[in-house]
């Protein structure tokens, strides 16, 4: 906490009581401010910032109560404690119901103020001290997932590099089975390190954070900015990939970063798990509830018994030939936990031999 | 009679810096390296590189951001204050796909580019070839 003495505010139309309050906190160690209606209280809550708020509930104009609703609002840290004249035990109810912490019957006595300042400070500095602690651990966690990661990487990213210096014939010629034995070396420890960064994204999405950073998207250049990225994969694997596109912004609630992830996800299966010559197409339909992307791909496809199990973390469907995995299995499981931060959904239709559609449906701003 | 271009590697890795090493001599490039922060720092001053490839965590999580920082805009690298710098990283999501320097944002200013690691031999030596031909 700080050094300064704690600020108190006092909300009264009454003058007598502004002045008694006044000089009771001010001899009991306290800095004090005073307000004669609610909206000059907000004004000077806004603009001082203190630790305590006195609120008369019965003032002209801005009631005491709705100078509560707006202070959970402005400045949720400061501690408010109604002064009730009427001192009915329904009002002073209704305002502990509205976020009053305690409250104060007319008339009172110094002792009776200085008591319950007393308590509400210390209540004040435990909420600021559990606010600090809470960030520090933020923080804490979010290095120490960049640490791990980096003790992780490190030693792998090494070994690639050194794969990359001797395939690049920097040590001399390499070929033949040589050349391809160290391709298929770095081809493993490829896999290892999508593993590894999967895994970490995985701890990564954290929900709160997530929601921290909503904003409204336009969903369809969100789409369209991946699709430009994604397309020499798709080339490569001769997969066209089509987005149908609808005028106009299409407005969804979203962390940019995350569904950029989510979808990468969805877009770069739908290529991998595809035919020579398929396709995979983008479509967007909104209602004004919530927007849905279907992403539709026309390849091998997952068989019913797989469906329930698809988004489950490090479930694969083995192929018949027992072809050799492609992906890490976290995939999926990835873009559920985005989309469900999100509050929206994911639903699975497929057909096998012919394709499977994936449709996220995110909530409208 | 032209001098070849002087790189600069500065990086905790041991690996990295002798991997690289051949890479950039193949180039017909002069290598200097540097294990941390603090001989990067001296070196860059001593050496007066033309390039310089520097690492992001070393001693610290952000090491490489505070060095790149150092140079651009600190009295004391006045002289070299137009080095290109290119950093490469491990660690994704500060080079990666997520990542973008935004320049000038809390008066941060970036690298002149920057590479995830494993770097691509033909790819390092292109972006290093295009910032000394600037």
């Amino acid at each position: 906490m700080t050094e300064q003495k704690p600020l108190v505010l006092i909300i009264d139309d009454e003058e007598a009581i502004r002045d008694s309050c006044t000089q009771i906190l001010l001899k009991s160690g306290f800095r004090t401010e005073t307000a004669e209606d609610g909206a000059a209280g907000l004004d000077k809550i806004r603009e001082l910032g203190p630790d305590l708020v006195l609120i008369d509930l019965k003032m002209p104009g801005i009631s005491g109560f709705d100078v509560l609703e707006h202070l959970k609002v402005i400045s949720p840290n400061v501690i408010p404690i109604v002064i009730t004249g009427y001192a009915t035990v329904d009002s002073a109810v209704e305002a502990m119901k509205r976020g009053a912490y305690d409250f104060l019957p007319k008339p009172f006595s110094p002792d009776e103020l200085r008591m319950i300042i007393g308590r509400a400070l210390e209540r004040r500095r435990l909420i600021l001290e559990a606010e600090a602690l809470r960030k520090e651990k933020e923080v804490l966690e979010g290095n120490f997932i960049t640490m791990v990661s980096h003790q992780l990487r490190s030693p792998l990213v090494a070994v690639q590099q050194y794969f990359e210096v001797v395939l690049a014939g920097a040590m001399g010629p390499i070929d033949g089975q040589f050349k391809e034995m160290i391709l298929k070396a770095r081809d493993r420890l490829d896999g290892l390190l999508s593993l590894i960064n999967d895994w970490l994204d995985l701890a990564r999405i954290n929900k709160g954070q997530i929601v921290d950073k909503f904003r409204p998207l336009d969903i369809q250049k969100v789409l369209e900015k991946l699709l430009e990225l994604m397309r020499p994969v798709a080339e490569e694997s001769g997969v066209a990939l089509e987005l149908n596109r609808v005028s106009g912004a299409v407005l969804v609630l979203g962390d940019e970063q995350t569904l950029e992830q989510a979808f990468t996800n969805l877009i770069s299966n739908a290529i991998k798990y595809n035919k020579r010559q398929g396709r995979v197409r983008i479509s967007l339909k909104g209602n004004a509830a919530s927007v849905s992307v279907a992403v539709e791909d026309t390849g091998i496809g997952i068989a019913k018994e797989h469906l329930p199990l698809i988004f489950d973390q490090f479930y694969q469907v083995r192929r018949d030939g027992g072809g050799k995995l492609k992906g890490t299995g976290l995939g999926l499981s990835i873009v559920k936990k985005i989309v469900e931060a999100h509050k929206g959904a994911i639903d699975v239709t497929s057909e096998p031999g012919l394709g499977s559609t994936f449709i996220v449906r995110l909530p409208r701003p | 009679m032209k001098t070849s271009p002087k790189i600069l590697v500065i990086d905790d890795d041991p690996d990295f810096r002798e991997a690289i090493t051949p890479i950039l001599r193949s180039a017909l490039y002069e290598v200097i390296t540097a294990a941390n922060s603090a001989e990067g720092r001296q070196k860059i001053l001593s050496e007066k590189p033309d390039l310089i490839l520097l690492d992001i965590m070393m001693d610290s999580l952000f090491d490489g951001f505070s060095l790149c920082q150092a140079v651009k805009t600190s009295p004391e690298y006045a002289d070299v204050k137009s080095t290109p710098i290119i950093m490469i990283s491990a660690v994704k999501e500060i080079t990666g796909s997520g990542f973008e320097f935004k320049k000038n944002e809390q008066g941060m200013i970036g690298p002149d580019d920057y590479l995830d690691k494993p770097v691509k031999p033909a790819v390092l030596l292109a972006r290093i070839d295009k910032l000394l031909k600037k």
